[in-house]
C-alpha cells in the first residue's frame, strides 16, 4: 500500500469546494454584465428577470465568498492546524530562488536538472494563496462601493465610484486569468497529476507527490515519523487520517448532531500529532 | 348638405319644368328625364363599349343598386349632362366620353379638391390619379356614415388601398411606401377601428409630403397627430427636438421618427421603437450615435458609447428593463437640453432625477460626470484616473498572466519531455 499523507482536513477541503463554487459563480455572473451579447450568457439574457437575477446571485456569492474569508480567518487564528498554514504560507527568499531553479531546469539550463526540494507550500501555491487574498480584498472593497454607490456617494465624488468600477472589473480578468492559467495547470494540466490532483476530494497526496512538490516537508514528517514510536507505522498505513471521517449516524441528523460534530472534528485536529 | 339641399332644388325646378314639358307635349325633353329609357339597353350586362386604348370598358348599370344610393332620385342626365340628343340611344357615341362633373352641385367639395394632390396629378396628365368617383363610386355612392359607402370609416382602407397598395401602381408612381395599409392594419390605430387614412392624410385636399400646408409635411406633423394627442404635441414642441423640428431642421426627430409612420405600435409592444427593450439600442441611437448628426450639431457619439458601458448600459443590453434607460434621465416627449432649467438633466435637478431610482441620492450624483469615458487624456479627473487605472492594469495583466504562461509552458514542456517513454 502505497503511503499517503494528509493534505487538507475535509474542513479545508469543504472550505476550498465552497470558494470553488463561489468563485465561479461570481466569474459567470460578473462577466455576463460585462458582456452581455456574449454567446453564453444567452442562458441569463433569455429568462425573464434574468439580469435582475444575476445581480442578486453575484451579490450573494459575494457575501459568501466574504464570509468564507472571515471563517478562514478565524481557523487560521484559533486552530493549531490553521496557525500551521499560515507560518509555513510566508513568503522568503528560498521562494524566489526555488522558482528560478524550477526555470532553469525547465529551459535545461541546469544540466543536469537540479532536485528541488521545497517545503509545506511550494512558491506556486504560496503565490496563489497571497494572490488570492489580495484578489479578496480587493474585490470586497470595490465591489461593496458599487452595491453601497448610493451611501459610497454621500462621503465621496462621483468618480470614486468609476475607479472602483474599472479595479473591480481589471481584477476580475486578473483573477480569473491567474485560476486558469496558475491554479489549474498546477492541478490539472500538470503532466505529473494530469486528469487531475486529487487531493481537493481526497485530502491525501501520495509519497510519490510529496517528493516532488514538498520535498523538504517529506523529509521532515518522515523523521518525526520514525520519532513518534508509538505512532509508527498504523498511523502512516492509515493515510495520516487521525479522525474518523464518517462518523456512524445512529440518530438522525440534527443541528446538535452537526454541531457536536464540528466541534468532534475540531478536538481531533486539537490532539492531532502525525501529519 | 347644402349642395344637397341646392341639388333638391334642382330637382324641384325640373320636376316643375317637367310637368311644364309635358303640357306642351315637348316629348323629347321628357324622354332623357326617364330612367328607363336609358336604363332599356344600360341594364344589360353584356353592354361594353372599346376605349380608345382599345380596352373594354362594361357599361352595365344595375338600376337596383343605383336606386338605393343617396343619388337614387337623380335622372341619369343630371349627371351625365353631355348626352342629349337621339343619337346616342340609337347607337351612336356623340359626347357620352364626357366624364360626369360633380362641380354642379358639390362646389366646396370640388374646391377642396383641386387644392389637392389627386387634382395636381391630374392636371399632369398621371392617368390613375384619384377622381371623384374613384372615392366615392359611380352609380352605388352612399352618404360616408352609410357602412355601405365607399367613403365610410371600415372602408377607406380598402378605397385608398385599391391603389396605395397595388405594387405596380406605387412602383409606377414612386409613391415610396409600400403596402401601407398592411403596416398600418397591425398598428395601434388601425386596430381602433375608427381611425383611417384620411384621419392623418385629409380627404379631398389631401396634399403631397413636400407641400408645406399639408398635414404630412415634416413640421407640421406635431399638430397632425397633436388634434388627437394634443398635451404631448404642446409637450414635444417644447422640447429641443420639437423647437428644432419647427425651425425646419430635417434631421431633428417629429412624431413619426420615434413612433413609426403607419405601424406606430403601442409602447409595450416589444416590436415599437419606443419600447422599452429598443429605446436604447435602436431608437435615440439611430441619431445620437450617427456621425451625421454628431457632426453638425457637435454632440458626440460618445454619449451611446459610455452609456452602453456603463452600469445602467451592460445590464439593460442584458434585458434589464429596471435598468435605467435614455429616457429614464433625459425624459420622452419634452427631452431639453442640460443647460435647460427645466431639463431633467440640468445639474440642479440631477439629483431628483437619480433619486427617483436611487433614493436617498446626495448631491454627488449631480456632480459627476455620469457619461464618462476612460481616457488618459480625457477631460475630466475621473476619466483620467480610471484611463490610468485601465493602462496600469493592462500592464499587469499582460505581465503576470504572460509571465505565468511562459513559466507554465516551459515547465509543461520539460515534464513532457522527461516522462518521454
Amino acid at each position: 500500500m502505497t503511503k499517503k499523507y494528509l493534505r487538507m482536513t475535509l474542513n479545508e477541503r469543504f472550505q476550498h469546494l465552497n470558494l470553488f463554487i463561489n468563485f465561479t459563480l461570481l466569474v459567470i455572473t460578473g462577466f455576463a454584465l460585462k458582456y452581455p451579447e456574449a454567446f453564453w450568457v444567452s442562458p441569463i439574457t433569455d429568462v425573464p428577470l434574468g439580469m435582475t437575477f444575476r445581480g442578486f446571485l453575484h451579490r450573494l456569492c459575494g457575501v459568501a465568498t466574504l464570509t468564507l474569508g472571515g471563517y478562514h480567518l478565524l481557523y487560521c487564528a484559533f486552530s493549531d492546524r490553521g496557525r500551521g498554514i499560515i507560518k509555513d504560507m510566508i513568503p522568503g527568499l528560498n521562494d524566489a530562488k526555488d522558482l528560478w531553479q524550477t526555470l532553469k531546469n525547465n529551459l535545461f539550463i541546469n544540466r543536469p536538472a537540479k532536485e528541488i526540494p521545497m517545503g509545506r507550500f511550494n512558491f506556486r501555491e504560496k503565490l496563489e494563496y497571497l494572490g488570492l487574498i489580495w484578489g479578496t480584498i480587493v474585490m470586497t472593497g470595490t465591489g461593496f462601493v458599487l452595491w453601497f454607490k448610493t451611501e459610497w456617494l454621500a462621503y465621496f465624488p462621483m468618480w470614486t465610484y468609476d475607479v472602483a468600477r474599472a479595479i473591480h472589473f481589471y481584477e476580475a480578468i486578473l483573477a480569473t486569468l491567474t485560476i486558469i492559467v496558475w491554479h489549474l495547470y498546477s492541478v490539472v494540466w500538470n503532466p505529473e497529476v494530469y486528469p487531475m490532483s486529487w487531493a481537493w476530494i481526497t485530502g491525501n497526496l501520495t509519497e510519490h507527490e510529496m517528493k516532488l512538490e514538498h520535498g523538504l516537508e517529506l523529509d521532515r514528517i518522515q523523521a518525526e515519523e520514525k520519532e513518534l514510536k508509538e505512532f509508527g507505522k498504523a498511523a502512516a498505513a492509515g493515510g495520516g487520517r487521525v479522525y474518523p471521517l464518517f462518523l456512524k449516524r445512529e440518530k438522525p441528523l440534527s443541528l446538535r448532531g452537526i454541531v457536536g460534530a464540528v466541534k468532534g472534528m475540531n478536538e481531533t485536529m486539537k490532539n492531532w500529532k502525525g501529519t | 348638405m347644402k349642395q344637397r339641399e341646392g341639388a333638391n332644388g334642382i330637382r324641384v325646378i325640373l320636376l316643375g319644368m317637367l310637368a311644364l314639358c309635358l303640357c306642351m307635349g315637348l316629348t323629347a325633353e321628357f324622354a332623357w328625364s326617364d330612367n328607363s329609357l336609358c336604363l332599356g339597353c344600360h341594364q344589360d350586362e353584356s353592354l361594353k363599349k372599346q376605349d380608345a386604348r382599345g380596352r373594354s370598358i362594361s357599361l352595365f348599370v344595375s338600376e337596383a343598386g343605383f336606386k338605393g344610393s343617396v343619388h337614387g332620385s337623380l335622372s341619369c342626365s343630371e349627371c351625365h349632362t353631355g348626352i342629349k340628343d337621339d343619337a346616342h340611344a340609337e347607337g351612336g357615341k356623340k359626347a357620352a366620353d364626357r366624364k360626369v362633373n360633380c362641380v354642379v352641385c358639390h362646389r366646396e367639395a370640388e374646391k377642396e379638391y383641386l387644392k389637392g394632390l389627386h387634382s395636381k396629378m391630374i392636371m399632369k396628365g398621371t392617368e390613375r390619379a384619384a377622381y371623384c368617383n374613384d372615392c366615392h363610386g359611380k352609380h352605388n355612392i352612399f352618404p360616408s356614415k352609410d357602412p355601405k359607402s365607399m367613403t365610410h370609416a371600415s372602408k377607406i382602407g380598402k378605397t385608398c388601398n385599391r391603389c396605395h397598395s397595388d405594387l405596380e401602381f406605387v412602383k409606377q408612381h414612386a409613391l415610396g411606401a409600400v403596402m401601407p395599409s398592411e403596416e398600418f392594419k397591425k398598428s395601434v390605430h388601425g386596430k381602433t377601428g375608427e381611425m383611417t387614412c384620411i384621419n392623418c392624410h385629409g380627404s379631398h385636399d389631401l396634399r403631397s409630403l413636400i407641400d408645406p400646408k399639408s398635414t404630412i409635411f415634416r413640421s407640421n406633423i406635431p399638430q397632425t397627430c397633436g388634434t388627437c394627442h394634443p398635451e404631448i404635441t404642446k409637450e414635444f414642441t417644447e422640447s429641443i427636438h420639437g423647437v428644432l423640428a419647427g425651425r425646419g431642421r430635417t434631421d431633428s426627430p417629429t412624431c413619426t421618427t420615434c413612433h413609426g409612420i403607419h405601424g406606430i405600435k403601442a409602447k409595450v409592444d416589444p416590436d415599437s421603437p419606443v419600447n422599452e427593450r429598443r429605446i436604447a439600442k435602436t431608437t435615440c441611437p439611430q441619431c445620437h450615435a450617427a456621425e451625421r448628426i454628431s457632426k453638425e450639431y457637435t454632440l458626440t457619439a460618445m454619449q451611446v458609447k459610455s452609456y452602453y458601458d456603463s452600469f445602467h448600459g451592460l445590464s439593460y443590453r442584458g434585458g434589464d428593463t429596471y435598468s435605467a434607460n435614455c429616457a429614464s434621465c433625459h425624459g420622452v416627449h419634452d427631452i431639453r437640453p442640460s443647460s435647460d432649467p427645466k431639463s431633467m438633466t440640468h445639474k440642479d435637478n440631477l439629483q431628483k432625477t437619480c433619486g427617483s431610482c436611487h433614493p436617498g441620492a446626495s448631491e454627488n450624483y449631480a456632480k459627476g460626470k455620469i457619461h464618462s469615458v476612460a481616457s488618459i487624456s480625457g477631460e475630466g479627473f475621473g476619466e483620467k484616473v480610471v484611463g490610468w487605472i485601465r493602462v496600469v492594469y493592462i500592464v499587469l495583466i499582460v505581465t503576470v498572466i504572460g509571465g505565468m504562461t511562459f513559466f507554465n509552458f516551459t515547465d509543461w514542456l520539460r515534464k513532457t519531455i522527461d516522462q518521454k517513454p
